[in-house]
């Protein structure tokens, strides 16, 4: 079988996108009640789910406890069920700490920790189904998850992948662009201001290219974040009903 | 935009089976690229034209098997559908669906690709317990009826299908939808178009065949590709192409492992011994070998094989040292082209089988195997050369398969040959289409082309200021180069300028001129003909410099000091200019020589005005020759090569036979704008480069590789030179020493072989080439680049836009038209370098069909001319090669034939057969009978008859027959030339009696041609000989050493 052509002559991607659309996104919030914030998106076929704990006092080693501001903590796993092949470790392996570091750089960037010291916010997410572009949809996730729970932050965090294929960024890879093209870029933006909260970028790009890879990414990500500020209000509407009854 | 899934099933890389669950996004906009679109499709680039009957949808399985009937032009409006082509991608592999891809995008060919896939309205799901195949047809009736409505029924869309359940069950369903048989099709739609149809039925013949194979293995299995993989990154296996030897196409094949290999150990390439090692891999094909045990290798053949001996016993004393021999495990990439094959005689084939209708053809290159086909038309197409396609090799059959394409006509006929020689190089060269002829300015008595005031104002007008003059061959139409030279008016500096025909100017960039020329990427020169790279109307007309009318140039000036030569300033841009003067060489060289000729432009004017004008243009000539020797010094203190190519050329008759093969004759002149144009070449290449670090296209030539100078080192020490090629410079300056006064031959012949042994000097992007590679090792260059004749080569079209877009960025100027990128010209450059390559094979085989032609109808035992000087210039187990520089060719003389007779001499220094042996050693070969010894040594003279071997199946070649070891000239000089230990004063005397009769020969060689004209009654005025003359003429732009340049 010959290679892939992740974009055709026409323009269009493996799955019928053009390269700056993205995947259908659909979120909810507040799934569980037990947790103090949850989410629940879906970009494509990427499944996550994001729960939040806190703020609340530092559980186990008290020597972990910073006297200006809260601690984040991240935990990444994906389900065994998510891949097309079984995964045998959940979590804890090296992939997925990484991801875990990264998550709680971003969420460091975006929450407001210094309103909460010596106390800690519990992040936690898992992949359900994986189809590429799992640290964005974590990332939009647990957005969702911190929004719901309440506790403050600068702005959405909208994270988006791109990658650069034929001389033309494609934005939001799926799981066949993500491991045929090479090079994948992530991003996390806080589109109000745009400032830049995670960039990462495993492979090898060319330094003439890596600006419009940028700019793509950043355009996706402010147009998630419309998304998702949408979800939120969607939200809130719901909720206010309920409360208002 | 609406999401659905799609599931795909997929091997993976264990062997496996994994479910991949995909997205599909579904759009109601997706571009339908009709001209009669009604739904405001954003249709961009190639779009089918309103003006034909109907559109043809065809099936997934009409496009996987029958791409080639699809292929011809003359079916129009064929809408691909998404899902064919996936098929392709899938079922046949990458190289098809390349294929594909290029017919979709060249743009004579009426074709589109519909992404059915992606719109809404005509994508349908596969349904449960639906096969693939039926699914897949499914959907491209949905597309063929979405295309139908989309076009509000204007045009009726016909769907083909092999598929006869699918005729019967669409067929009615829809109206102005129609579903019939691919046969029926062409039948009903295209009943003129005979060569589609009969390609349709030998592809569907093949297909039927192979259902039906028999089952006896005949080849080991190819290992599948993971093992391949593996074993090449573990270093077990090689990596590399085939090629076969041609001499000895049945036995001895090469694989030259490519860079990635990491068996270090590995020295030379790969020797596959045999068709059972080479397990159905044909010469060109990218495959993987293993090699053998050490004690199973073999050496290469070292002695002459007559090229229609079969299969041959060979003992171990012809072979050299043993070599890596290996045997094919696997083929990673097939490169089949399309063959030229010649049918065998009616009789043979009807005793090759009863099954008659399965032929083997023997193909033209000698290389290839035989291929299998099986056609009708066997009887009716004896004699005839035919072009056959390769379909599948398997491991049970002892021949490839393949199909008949197209006939090109009877064997032995010059057309024919010509055909056959372009074919096999890949050279397709149609006429230029009706299309692009409209994107031509005319240029003619009613219609007059004149320049336009807005480029006038925007160039510099160099008409009235310099005095430009252009040197060409005699009655040459594309002047593709003109000169200048002047004293500035300070008088301390002098400008030379060099004015190149500005074709960029007409070609605009994706015009589809623009896109034939690159295609064609050069214009070809065959012995009797040429095909342009560029319409006449630009070649020989707009673009031409020709004299006394105003034509836009690139231009190049220099200023130099006027003493030292040193350049001072530098200047490049678009000109305007008036060439005065449109010289040929011999007219230009006798100016120089202060000959008095007559000059045809100066021939109307006054005596005193005359005389005026003449001085101006000798002065000018002495000014550039005077400067080109400076340039020419610089170089060689640089270290360039003065190399030596052989060169002949045809004389033709009015009815094209050949009259006579003349050797060139060099003149200083030559090198002189040989010189300036290098300069030019050089001085564009720094611009581009600096301007472009990136993405310049230059020229380089690799340094030679070590090892094949040791032939020429060999030859040189049996004369006592010493031959030093550790460095450009080093090499040139041993070979200007290694000079035998008394003969200049062995200068020459050193010089040649010096030349074999270099590498081809090639295009690359600088993008993807580092630094240090950029050199040109031939010219003693650090920068090359070809600039100087964009009428006549691909490359220097590309550099003029670059050298443009380099001046205007000079300017501050954005570049109005984008670059290509550094991939992109890599690929230009590659393509270039593949068609050169073509084009030099193609004209050498030319020149050699003529040589055969020349000889054909010649006695060779009585006619003179058949009888030639040959020089020795190396050995072989059974046999010696010479040069023959009367013709300028090169052939192997047996000196031991097939009864293992070998050639002894009489004493009067005549040859006959006698049993006896033969000895050789590295500076000379010995032949032992009973009539004593005799020694043929390296840079003797010999006398050979030359004859013609007429095969069937194969181009003629010559013969060469080895018929005294002495000189037997026509002027009778034998009794002075025998005996070899006379005075070397006598020898002088030989050579030059030598030279005299040879020019003599020449000049007789007129005399005889009107004498033939006598015979044959011809007129003597302007006829076909005249022109065929000037083509030839063209022939000659500085072919041999133009590979080198």
């Amino acid at each position: 079988m010959a290679g892939l052509e992740l974009l055709s002559d026409q323009g269009y991607r493996l799955d019928g996108r053009k390269p700056s659309e993205l995947r259908k996104v659909q979120a909810r919030m507040g799934i569980f009640t037990r947790a103090d914030g949850s989410a629940y998106i879906e970009q494509g076929n990427t499944k996550a789910l994001a729960v939040v704990y806190g703020p609340h006092e530092v559980r186990g080693s008290r020597s972990k406890t910073l006297h200006d501001r809260a601690v984040i903590n991240c935990q990444y796993s994906m389900a065994t069920f998510s891949t097309a092949e079984r995964k045998r470790r959940p979590h804890g392996d090296r992939k997925s700490s990484e991801m875990s570091l990264h998550l709680k750089q971003t969420f460091e960037a975006a929450i407001l920790t210094q309103l909460y010291p010596r106390s800690q916010i519990d992040i936690y997410v898992k992949i359900l189904q994986s189809d590429g572009g799992n640290y964005s949809a974590c990332v939009n996730a647990a957005t969702l998850a911190v929004i719901d729970a309440g506790i403050p932050i600068r702005d959405y965090v909208c994270a988006c992948s791109a990658g650069f294929v034929e001389d033309t960024p494609l934005v939001d890879l799926c799981h066949a662009e993500e491991t045929g093209s090479g090079t994948a870029v992530a991003l996390a933006l806080l589109p109000r201001g745009g400032q830049i909260a995670l960039l990462q970028m495993d492979a090898r790009l060319h330094q003439d290219h890596l600006d419009p890879v940028m700019e793509a990414a950043m355009t996706a990500c402010r147009s998630l974040g419309q998304v998702l500020d949408g979800v939120v209000r969607q939200h809130l509407q719901e909720v206010s009903i309920l409360t208002g009854e | 935009m609406l999401k659905t899934e799609k599931v795909v099933v997929l091997r993976n890389s264990r062997r496996g089976h994994v479910r991949v669950v995909r997205e599909l996004y579904l759009r109601e906009q997706v571009p339908c690229f009709s001209s009669l679109c009604q739904g405001h499709c954003s249709n961009e680039g190639k779009v089918l034209p309103g003006d034909i009957t109907h559109y043809v949808v065809p099936d997934a399985g009409v496009v996987r098997d029958f791409l080639e009937v699809l292929e011809f032009q003359e079916l129009r409006g064929i809408v691909f559908t998404q899902t064919a082509c996936q098929v392709v991608q899938h079922t046949r592999g990458r190289r098809q669906y390349n294929r594909l891809k290029s017919l979709l995008k060249d743009p004579r060919h009426d074709c589109v690709l519909f992404c059915n896939e992606f719109q809404l309205y005509s994508y349908c799901p596969r349904e449960k317990g639906e096969t693939q195949e039926k699914w897949h047809t499914r959907c491209v009736y949905r597309a063929a009826v979405w295309y139908h409505d989309h076009l509000a029924g204007l045009k009726p869309v016909v769907m083909i299908t092999e598929d006869q359940h699918a005729v019967a069950e669409y067929n009615r369903l829809t109206s102005g939808v129609y579903v019939i048989s691919t046969q029926e099709y062409l039948q009903s739609f295209w009943p003129d178009l005979q060569a589609a149809q009969e390609l349709y039925i030998s592809i569907a013949q093949v297909l039927q065949e192979r259902e039906s194979e028999g089952q006896e293995r005949e080849y080991a299995e190819h290992l599948p590709a993971e093992v391949l993989e593996a074993g090449i990154k573990s270093g077990r296996y090689i990596k590399g192409t085939l090629k076969v030897n041609k001499h000895r196409a049945q036995q001895e094949a090469f694989v030259q492992a490519d860079s990635s290999t990491k068996n270090t150990e590995l020295s030379s390439d790969v020797l596959v011994w045999g068709m059972k090692q080479r397990n159905r891999a044909v010469h060109g094909d990218l495959v993987v070998v293993e090699l053998l045990p050490r004690g199973e290798w073999k050496g290469r053949t070292i002695a002459l094989t007559e090229a229609e001996t079969g299969v041959e016993e060979r003992t171990g004393e012809e072979q050299s040292q043993p070599m890596p021999t290996g045997r094919v495990v696997g083929i990673l990439q097939r490169n089949w082209r399309d063959y030229v094959v010649t049918f065998p005689p009616w009789e043979e084939v009807q005793s090759q089988s009863r099954n008659s209708q399965r032929i083997l053809v023997i193909p033209w290159d000698r290389r290839i195997p035989k291929i299998r086909i099986s056609t009708q038309q066997a009887e009716a197409l004896q004699e005839h050369r035919v072009i056959v396609r390769l379909d599948s090799w398997d491991s049970t059959s002892l021949y490839p398969n393949g199909h008949c394409v197209k006939v090109l006509g009877k064997s032995g006929e010059l057309e024919t040959e010509i055909q056959t020689i372009l074919m096999e190089n890949s050279i397709h060269v149609l006429p230029f289409s009706e299309a692009q002829l409209r994107e031509m300015l005319l240029n003619s008595k009613e219609n007059l082309w004149t320049v336009e005031a807005g480029e006038v104002a925007e160039r510099r007008d160099l008409r009235t200021t310099h005095l430009v003059f252009s040197i060409d061959p005699q009655g040459c139409e594309d002047v593709d180069d003109a000169l200048s030279v002047r004293i500035l008016p300070e008088g301390v500096r002098l400008e030379l300028g060099v004015h190149i025909a500005d074709v960029t100017h007409f070609v605009r960039a994706g015009s589809l001129t623009d896109l034939e020329a690159r295609s064609r990427a050069t214009t070809y020169y065959l012995a009797d003909r040429r095909y342009d790279m560029l319409p006449a109307v630009l070649s020989a007309d707009l673009c031409s410099l020709l004299g006394n009318v105003d034509r836009y140039a690139m231009s190049v000036l220099w200023e130099l000091d006027a003493k030292s030569l040193a350049v001072c300033k530098v200047w490049f841009g678009r000109t305007l200019i008036r060439s005065s003067y449109q010289l040929c060489y011999e007219l230009a060289q006798s100016l120089l020589n202060n000959e008095s000729v007559e000059v045809p432009e100066l021939a109307q004017l006054g005596e005193v005005d005359k005389k005026k004008r003449l001085k101006e243009l000798k002065t000018a000539l002495e000014q550039l020759t005077k400067v080109a020797r400076y340039l020419r010094t610089q170089r060689d203190r640089g270290g360039a090569l003065e190399l030596e190519g052989v060169e002949v050329r045809a004389q033709l008759d009015a009815e094209k036979n050949i009259t006579a093969l003349v050797p060139k004759q060099p003149l200083e002149i030559h090198e002189t704008v040989a010189e300036c144009m290098i300069y030019a070449n050089h001085w564009v290449a720094r611009k581009i480069q600096e301007t472009f670090p990136q993405q310049a296209l230059l020229r380089h030539h690799p340094p030679p590789c070590q090892e094949h100078f040791s032939q020429l080192m060999d030859s040189a020490k049996a004369r006592g030179f010493d031959i030093d090629s550790c460095s450009n410079k080093a090499l040139a300056d041993s070979l200007d020493r290694a000079v035998d006064p008394h003969d200049p031959l062995v200068n020459r012949l050193l010089r040649m072989m010096a030349t074999q042994a270099m590498s081809n000097a090639q295009y690359f992007s600088t993008g993807s080439c580092p630094l240090e590679q950029y050199y040109h090792y031939g010219l003693a260059l650090k920068h090359y680049t070809h600039f100087t004749s964009p009428i006549r080569r691909y490359a220097d079209i590309i550099v003029h836009r670059l050298l443009t877009a380099a001046i205007k960025l000079d300017k501050g100027m954005e570049p109005n038209e984008t670059l290509a990128s550094n991939k992109e010209l890599e690929e230009i450059a590659q393509h270039i370098n593949n068609k050169n390559r073509a084009a030099q094979q193609a004209q050498k085989q030319s020149i050699e069909l003529f040589q055969c032609l020349y000889f054909k109808d010649k006695d060779p035992l009585t006619d003179q001319r058949c009888v030639a000087e040959a020089i020795i210039y190396a050995m072989r187990a059974n046999g010696i090669l010479v040069f023959i520089p009367r013709y300028g060719m090169k052939g192997p003389v047996y000196l031991k034939n097939r009864e293992n007779q070998v050639v002894s001499l009489r004493n009067d220094g005549s040859c006959e057969w006698q049993a006896g042996m033969l000895q050789r050693y590295p500076d000379r070969i010995c032949t032992i009978t009973s009539n004593g010894i005799h020694a043929f040594s390296l840079f003797d003279h010999i006398t050979v008859r030359i004859s013609v071997q007429a095969l069937r199946c194969h181009p003629d070649s010559l013969c060469l027959e080895v018929i005294s070891d002495r000189l037997q000239e026509v002027a009778k000089l034998e009794s002075l030339a025998a005996g070899k230990g006379r005075l070397e004063l006598v020898q002088e005397v030989v050579r030059q009696a030598e030279a005299a009769s040879q020019q003599v020969e020449e000049q007789e060689r007129v005399p005889q041609l009107s004498k033939e004209e006598r015979e044959y009654q011809q007129s003597k005025g302007p006829n076909l000989y005249c022109l065929l003359q000037e083509v030839r003429e063209l022939a000659l732009l500085d072919l041999s050493v133009g590979a080198l340049l």
